[in-house]
């Protein structure tokens, strides 16, 4: 326990050195942010409707930022640190550790989720917030739940993309792995647009799916759209799914590796 | 201009090389075209979904904007396709490969534009001029001489300004090699910002983008003059011909930048 405690802070400290990196993403996310909020400042006040798909300026613009401060704190693109490993061959030594690969690389991406949580996450957040002047929710039960929530996004989406990374031994070239994941989770997590405002049909289908999750659920647990029960235990569902079907296929890539002989 | 003739064809097959290279994965180069075609899909069909829910962006329909996004993910994709080798600046620097472009007796531009082209980003331009031609099938514009000529100009005038932005990208690795993505603020973002109409922007972003970094003047002004509309805010006439010369102006300082910054470059030793 203490092991994997120490390789959550060695990955948090490791991540201190880039600090130029988190100032100039700790930018693009608030530029981006900025944009998106003018856009639906523009449709909320050219529209005679208060309310759209559950959503009142206030709540979209309270949205727009979370989404914004979770795309460094899910690491939502282009993650491949593990298939990097898997390229160079290095994966083979810390398959031999004695420890559980998973964990292993689940305590990095925690020490490097807790890194950006409070470097870029908070500070993309409270800038928003600030630069648009929103009302923001006064239950402390939302925000203590919101709390839990985003934990257990991060294992989600950690799942996801310890999935994305396993699927190297078998792919030579990452990139196509890499634009399919950005198409799925950019859409159907609620990243693009809240998931309310699909049509029926297409809701259904990213009701199914793990990436709600991701932003969705949070949002909603936040802004107290969705019972507190039936959120977290979504997100858990799938952080418990994702993380067994990636033990599964790790298990099987292995049995690849012994038979290429390492 | 001998010279000239020689660099444009040295950069002619620099180019050729890499999209041989390109070509040997041929299956992933069509994989990625399609999946960059499909990424920047999804983005419009987002855009259909907010149009479906509230009907107008503050006075603009749903064809006006998809013909500003449709002119701006079109420029934007063929600049980023030519500037591919500024966005692969950053590890040049830092491995030390720019000392071996300075060496040699070619321009240092023509070297670092051949280090990387990306044919694959054409999805994306394809997809913007599928939009372009939904927009342009769905209003019923005045095609005057002056419109006709002048849309060219605006794209190429586009182009320069998104490419000099991506110049910026590299310059910047002169002096840091990890604070870079403030660069992609301007031009994903810039990207991101010229799908709408300025005017929905507050007061300060709205003289940037018209002065300084005039991704305005290049796609939002002279949209008002290809679609037969004003600026709810006033603003003058005249900038809607400014395209080609702000993006000249814009590309002129660039390269100014980048000629500061090869001066003060030192190499990192490796």
């Amino acid at each position: 326990m203490r092991l994997y405690f120490e390789i959550v802070r060695v990955s948090f400290r490791r991540h201190l050195t880039y600090r130029a990196a988190t100032l100039a993403g700790l930018f693009a996310n608030t530029v981006f942010g900025v944009i998106l909020s003018a856009v639906y400042l523009g449709f909320y006040r050219g529209s005679d409707q208060v309310s759209v798909a559950g959503f009142s300026l206030n709540e979209m613009l309270i949205y727009i930022w979370i989404s914004q401060a979770l795309i460094s704190l899910l690491a939502l693109w282009n993650w491949w640190e593990i298939a990097a490993t898997i390229r160079t061959g290095d994966i083979v030594s810390d398959l031999m550790k004695p420890f559980s690969f998973q964990a292993y690389w689940l305590c990095r991406d925690l020490g490097r989720a807790a890194y950006q949580f409070v470097t870029r996450a908070v500070a993309t957040f409270v800038i928003g917030l600030l630069i648009f002047d929103v009302d923001l929710p006064a239950s402390p039960r939302a925000w203590l739940a919101f709390g839990c929530s985003l934990p257990l996004a991060i294992l989600v989406s950690f799942g996801w993309r310890f999935l994305l990374n396993i699927s190297a031994f078998w792919l030579l070239d990452i990139r196509g792995m890499n634009m399919a994941s950005m198409l799925v989770v950019n859409f159907f997590s609620g990243f693009l647009i809240p998931l309310t405002f699909f049509p029926p049909s297409l809701q259904a289908l990213a009701e199914l799916l793990p990436f709600r999750a991701f932003v969705m659920v949070p949002a909603e647990v936040l802004l107290g759209q969705r019972s507190i029960a039936t959120a977290l235990a979504i997100q858990l569902f799938w952080a418990v799914a994702l993380l067994l079907l990636g033990q599964i296929l790790l298990a099987a890539a292995v049995r690849r590796v012994v038979v290429q002989g390492g | 201009m001998g010279s000239l003739l020689a660099e444009v064809s040295i950069l002619r097959r620099l180019i050729g090389a890499r999209l041989r290279g390109e070509m040997q994965y041929r299956k992933s180069f069509f994989l990625q075209m399609i999946g960059n075609f499909l990424v920047t899909f999804v983005e419009l069909i987002t855009l259909l979904i907010l149009f479906g829910r509230f009907g107008t962006l503050s006075g603009w329909s749903v064809a006006e904007v998809a013909f500003l996004y449709g002119l701006s993910q079109f420029s934007f994709a063929i600049a980023h396709t030519l500037s591919a080798g500024f966005t692969v600046f950053a590890p040049l620097v830092r491995q030390g490969g720019f000392d071996r472009i300075l060496v040699r007796p070619i321009g240092l531009m023509i070297q670092v534009l051949g280090e990387d082209f990306q044919l694959r980003r054409l999805g994306q331009a394809l997809q913007g001029l599928l939009v372009f031609s939904y927009a342009l099938s769905n209003l019923d514009l005045d095609w005057t001489w002056g419109r006709l000529l002048y849309l060219p100009v605006v794209i190429l005038s586009a182009v320069l300004l998104f490419s000099a932005l991506f110049s910026l990208e590299a310059t910047l690795c002169f002096w840091t090699t990890e604070g870079t993505e403030v660069i992609n603020a301007f031009t994903y973002g810039g990207s991101a910002l010229t799908q709408y109409p300025l005017h929905i922007f507050d007061v300060w972003p709205r003289r940037l983008f018209l002065s300084i970094i005039p991704l305005g003047l290049v796609i939002y002004t002279p949209s008002l003059y290809l679609l037969d509309k004003s600026d709810p805010h006033g603003l003058p006439a005249f900038t809607q011909f400014l395209a080609p010369f702000a993006a000249i102006a814009f590309a002129m300082g660039a390269g100014a930048a980048w000629r500061v910054g090869v001066r003060h470059y030192h190499s990192t030793g490796t």
